[in-house]
């Protein structure tokens, strides 16, 4: 830069047909590369419309299956001498009985030629585990049933329904299939009686936990999400927007509003396993509390979705013009009563919507509830705040890590749940924004 | 207003046409969306000449100015109609690349708007993209000789390597202008370029004009009466997106024609 | 009488007062006719003396609820002497673990030793002893709060001023606890960690190259220095991060460019929401993503073109994990973008710029600060993040730099040592907070500086 001083006072403008010949000449190249530019961005943005794609597609495509599941219509005869030999009918004898024993009757009864140990088990492993159960609860609701004979419709087992459903080909290896050419022969005849039908599978969304996939459902995860939930919006909601409000409307510039201000900011990007820290060492470690509980859970996920609620609620009340407090203060409201009458429900549409949002978050979040305990293997469906519980994110996470090939098909099931219910809930936020944005 | 015909406003007061013109206009007319913001307008802008458009505001002078360069383009929702020719050809003419164009009629802005760069690269940067330096002592010679040009090289010449929005306003603003002329243009627009500064800075702007003339062509949008008065050999009354009166400066401030004019000129409104 | 109803007796209490105290207020001007002569409406009256009735109940009462557990504990402890005595640390948590499960009813008090039964009788009575107690003490301490203020009603008590303040201090209190949170995560991690860096040197965690805590457990006596060293972990996390942001900058960054400059209104209003839903989609669904569609994928990929990958590889978690992230990246630079002044642009158009080199040039030079804040946060998010890896990248505590190999992260080593049971004092867990601490720290430098950065830049442009 040193000759811009010496020399250049010669220096004169060349006459403007040069400069326009000269900015001609790179004309071309650079619409090229405008060109190439925009193709860039428009590639990258198709990049990741094609990652939503493939995910999504992905997911469907592997749990879509869940959602109906292949039964068997079984004519049970409720065999008195199994059941009850005493004929006392009392509730100990009627929990103690075989059902398994009137299941494999009722198979064999149709099959009248099979024979020996080894067939009778295969015979049986066709229909799920969950079908005596499903027998004992028929007689346990109407012990009249006894000595009758009934048609039920039973499960059938994982392998059956893999089958049936198509995810293994009938000409696959016996191994692979799970199934061997003597069950499948079975399986056909079963099917060319009528007895083998697809329904809805309510199991899915009733049931607990469960080794045998089959008779694994969300129903206690998802039990258990909602009660989490429930904590979470009773102690965020409140305090989130009271400390919006404190924030926005009474803080005075000073320290400590900073302070306050700068620990918002950071805990809302602090990892999310950090909070399970402070939640198994403090809730569990120091306050005692139990361990896989909804409750511990909610007030961890308080602590997490605090943040967004804050941000997004002091964003609402931003949004709420001054010329609204001035009015209320200049007719001699106290700033209680401004906030409280004029301010709050003017941005209650914007604080509810944060807090939705909060919320879906806080139902997606998995991994400070496997700190606290909240991954345990739960048949039972909770049903109070402290009872152990797992939820939705984490279910899928232990049935993602199960080697049964079944439990993919459940993984992506509850996938597939667990979305429907983000899907819902940032609908409900997007729609409730769309009504109820004022623009002043 | 929303009419898409365009509606014959008055007829233009004076003589819009000039010999051998930069730029003529035929016809003009601007929608924003429903709004019609310039009517009809007729006027040509002569070589050497420094052309002020004032009026009230709001009238569309800055649309106009706008329209010479094509920056109404960045706007999605104008539209332009008519003819606008530069040495005789349409600008809107499909040949006409507007890369090509804004290189040859440069524009500075209300406010001055140096890039986050250095004084030096700012001003490199018009030539850099053009391509107008073969090497670097050539684009060393163009920066330098538009900061001299543009009255700015004895205030920064020991600091080029700092950042062009540390310098004042009225720094930044002649430093804009230098951009500008470093591209070497042929006509440079002016949109309200002292309306940021104080009066120090826009009366060094002024006389900048005032050399700047020698070289470019030179139409201004203004508010300040006076300034148009000081800088301008023609002027051009826009209202209310009609061009109302166009004359040499010192008749139109004397001696205005049309009545609008003269409620402007006198006071009456504005 | 449970805590439950405890707090619904304390619950009616203070709608009586409410109701005692707007009646004296109107009783004190001579009926309602004299409401004008207060100060305040009588409603505030009646919120003050509530307030008195219940806030002083509700903080005894709280109080009592968190000391009550350990204190009774302690003297269900002392009637049985004998069996406590001998008791090792570990033994007697287990004794208090079946203690507080027959007293909660979840196991049955026949499968437990004797004495234990006998103290969690003990706990049982003494615990319904003291909810008595506390029904009695709440409901005097509420009774005397009401009485208090029901004899300070006069006509010029400033009741709304006095119930505005409390409000007021009452919202203070709820903005505070962000402030608790952090000490909370502070105090939790450090003491942990502490603990943990008397059992290991702390030079031996940072700067030691095997990791190997399972070891740890199982040769106790020969000592587990040498297991406990983090460099693997924290160059796997590196990894994974860094091929997340290889993937998620770029995108992130040119879609919100399209976005923001090239895309017409309509384009955007679809595009838009489209890519955010990758935002709302939960990690634990990019995980199972990861493991069981890309981790295969690159696998037989890798086959083909004769590569080894790994089926649990650091490029199949870092992938995915930037694609988690390419819609955070791509809002934050869609704000920086949009917040750069029309003028910047204007004025490189005005000198013949194309669009994109006004975009290179001008925009993205003048927005730089931010995106690079907003890059910084994206970097933190990723080296926190926890289920894409765990399910998707493993244990295995490679050190390498092969993105090919498995490798394991902070995160993932986090879960793994303290999911399922675990002993409170081993150095297995305590492992666990020490890289919490160091995950903790990590982020925060990384956010205070990001959100500095992009504050100073909004701050420019405002």
């Amino acid at each position: 830069m040193s000759n811009t001083s010496n020399g250049a006072s010669a220096y004169q403008p060349p006459p403007a047909d040069v400069t326009r010949a000269k900015v001609s000449a790179g004309l071309a190249r650079r619409y090229r590369a405008e060109a190439r530019f925009r193709a860039l961005g428009l590639s990258a943005t198709l990049l990741g419309i094609l990652f939503v794609i493939f995910l999504f597609g992905s997911v469907i495509w592997r749990g879509y299956s869940i959602f109906g599941q292949h039964q068997v219509r079984l004519d049970v005869f409720f065999d008195p001498e199994v059941i009850d030999p005493s004929g006392t009918h009392s509730r100990e004898a009627l929990l103690a009985a075989d059902y398994q024993a009137l299941v494999r009757a009722a198979l064999k009864s149709r099959f009248t030629e099979v024979e020996g140990r080894r067939q009778v088990r295969d015979l049986t492993a066709l229909v799920s585990t969950g079908a005596a159960a499903d027998v004992q609860d028929a007689v346990l609701a109407d012990p009249s049933l006894i000595g009758q004979r009934r048609s039920m419709w039973v499960l059938t087992s994982s392998n059956v329904d893999w089958l049936l459903k198509g995810k293994v080909a009938r000409s696959a290896p016996e191994n692979e299939r799970r199934i061997s050419d003597e069950q499948l022969g079975w399986l056909d005849a079963l099917i060319k009686d009528g007895r083998i039908e697809q329904r809805f599978n309510w199991t899915f969304f009733r049931h607990g936990d469960s080794r045998d996939p089959e008779l694994a459902g969300v129903g206690g995860a998802l039990a258990g999400s909602l009660l989490t939930l429930f904590v979470t919006l009773l102690l965020s909601f409140p305090v989130g927007v009271a400390a919006a409000i404190y924030l926005e409307e009474f803080a005075r510039q000073n320290r400590i509003t900073d302070l306050i201000e700068v620990n918002i900011n950071n805990l809302a990007a602090v990892p999310s396993i950090v909070f399970g820290l402070l939640g198994l060492s403090m809730f569990i470690g120091f306050f005692g509390m139990p361990r896989s509980a909804p409750l511990v859970g909610g007030v961890v996920l308080t602590l997490l979705t605090l943040p967004t609620i804050i941000i997004a609620s002091r964003a609402a009340l931003k949004a709420v013009p001054p010329s609204i407090r001035e009015a209320a203060l200049g007719m001699g409201a106290s700033r209680v009563q401004t906030v409280a009458h004029h301010v709050l429900p003017l941005a209650m549409p914007g604080m509810l919507t944060g807090a939705i949002i909060g919320m879906a978050r806080a139902l997606g979040e998995s991994a400070p509830l496997l700190m606290i305990g909240m991954v345990a293997f739960i048949v039972d469906i909770p049903q109070g705040l402290t009872d152990p519980s797992t939820v939705l994110p984490v279910q899928v996470f232990l049935w993602s890590d199960s080697p049964e090939r079944a439990f993919v098909e459940r993984t992506s099931g509850a996938i597939i749940v667990l979305l429907l219910f983000l899907i819902l809930m940032n609908a409900t936020a997007v729609v409730l924004r769309n009504r109820f944005e004022k623009r002043w | 207003m929303n009419d898409s015909i365009p509606q014959a406003g008055p007829e233009t007061v004076g003589n819009v046409r000039v010999p051998e013109p930069v730029f003529s206009c035929t016809d003009v007319n601007v929608h924003y969306g429903d709004k019609h913001a310039i009517k009809n307008v007729n006027i040509d802008i002569a070589r050497q000449e420094v052309l002020a458009m004032i009026g009230p505001s709001g009238c569309g002078k800055s649309t106009f100015l706008r329209c010479l360069n094509r920056m109404n383009d960045t706007i999605p929702s104008a539209r332009v109609t008519g003819r606008i020719a530069l040495d005789g050809n349409d600008i809107h003419d499909k040949r006409q690349d507007v890369v090509q164009l804004r290189a040859r009629v440069g524009m500075v802005f209300q406010k001055p708007n140096p890039f986050p760069k250095s004084i030096y690269e700012n001003v490199a940067y018009g030539p850099r993209i053009h391509g107008l330096a073969a090497d670097r002592a050539e684009l060393d010679d163009i920066v330098g000789s538009s900061l001299r040009r543009a009255g700015l090289w004895d205030e920064v010449k020991d600091r080029l390597n700092q950042p062009g929005t540390s310098l004042s306003g009225g720094q930044q603003q002649r430093l804009c202008i230098a951009r500008t002329i470093a591209v070497n243009p042929e006509v440079i627009l002016m949109d309200e370029p002292c309306s940021a500064l104080d009066p120090i800075a826009t009366a060094k702007i002024e006389d900048l004009i005032d050399e700047l003339r020698e070289s470019y062509a030179i139409c201004i949008v203004t508010h300040s009466m006076q300034q148009a008065a000081r800088v301008s050999q023609r002027t051009a009354y826009f209202h209310l997106g009609d061009l109302v009166e166009v004359g040499e400066t010192n008749k139109i401030f004397t001696n205005p024609r049309a009545k609008l004019t003269e409620d402007y000129i006198t006071g009456r409104f504005g | 009488m449970n805590p439950s109803l405890v707090i619904l007796l304390l619950l009616a209490l203070v709608v009586v007062a409410f109701q005692v105290g707007k009646a004296r207020s109107i009783e004190i001007v001579g009926g309602a006719r004299g409401v004008r002569d207060l100060h305040s409406l009588p409603g505030h009256y009646g919120l003050l003396t509530a307030m008195w009735c219940g806030l002083p109940a509700l903080a005894v009462f709280c109080i009592w609820m968190l000391a009550q557990d350990a204190i009774i504990t302690h003297f269900a402890l002392s009637s049985i002497p004998s069996a406590v005595a001998h008791l090792s640390p570990a033994e007697r948590s287990l004794l208090l673990n079946d203690l507080h499960n027959i007293v909660n009813g979840r196991i049955d008090p026949a499968t437990v030793a004797e004495s234990t039964r006998i103290a969690a009788a003990s706990y049982q009575s003494l615990r319904e002893t003291a909810h008595l107690a506390l029904a009695v003490l709440i409901a005097v301490i509420a009774l005397l709060g009401l009485l208090y203020v029901r004899r300070r009603i006069r006509a010029d008590l400033r009741a709304r001023n006095s119930y505005e303040q409390v409000v007021e201090w009452a919202l203070f209190a709820c903005s505070g606890i962000a402030v608790l949170t952090t000490i909370g995560i502070v105090l939790s991690i450090v003491f942990e960690a502490v603990r943990f860096f008397q059992l290991i040197p702390i030079t031996d965690f940072l700067f030691g190259l095997h990791w190997s805590p399972q070891m740890a457990i199982r040769a106790d006596q020969v000592g587990s220095s040498g297991a406990f060293g983090a460099v693997p972990l924290f160059t796997g996390t590196l990894l994974i991060s860094a091929i997340a942001m290889v993937v998620a900058a770029p995108i992130g960054l040119l879609s919100a460019i399209y976005l923001a400059e090239y895309a017409d209104r309509r384009a955007r209003s679809v595009i838009k929401p489209l890519l955010e839903v990758l935002a709302g989609v939960p990690t634990v669904v990019y995980g199972f993503f990861a493991a069981l569609t890309v981790g295969p994928i690159l696998r037989s990929v890798g086959e083909t073109i004769g590569l080894n990958v790994a089926s649990e590889s650091a490029l199949a978690a870092g992938l995915i994990m930037g694609v988690m992230i390419i819609p955070f990246v791509s809002s934050l630079a869609d704000d920086m973008i949009t917040a750069v002044p029309q003028s910047l642009r204007d004025g490189a158009y005005a000198l013949g710029a194309t669009r994109s080199e006004t975009i290179k040039q001008v925009v993205l030079r003048a927005a730089l600060p931010g995106i690079v804040g907003g890059l910084l946060l994206a970097v933190s998010r990723a080296i926190g993040e926890t289920m894409i890896v765990v399910m998707a990248a493993g244990l295995a505590a490679n050190l390498t730099a092969n993105p090919f190999e498995a490798v394991t992260t902070v995160t993932v080593q986090i879960v793994t040592l303290l999911v399922g049971d675990q002993e409170f004092d081993s150095p297995k867990t305590l492992a666990a907070f020490a890289l919490g601490l160091v995950l903790f720290l990590v982020t925060l430098v990384l956010n205070v500086i990001a959100l500095y950065v992009v504050r100073k830049y909004r701050e420019q442009y405002e």
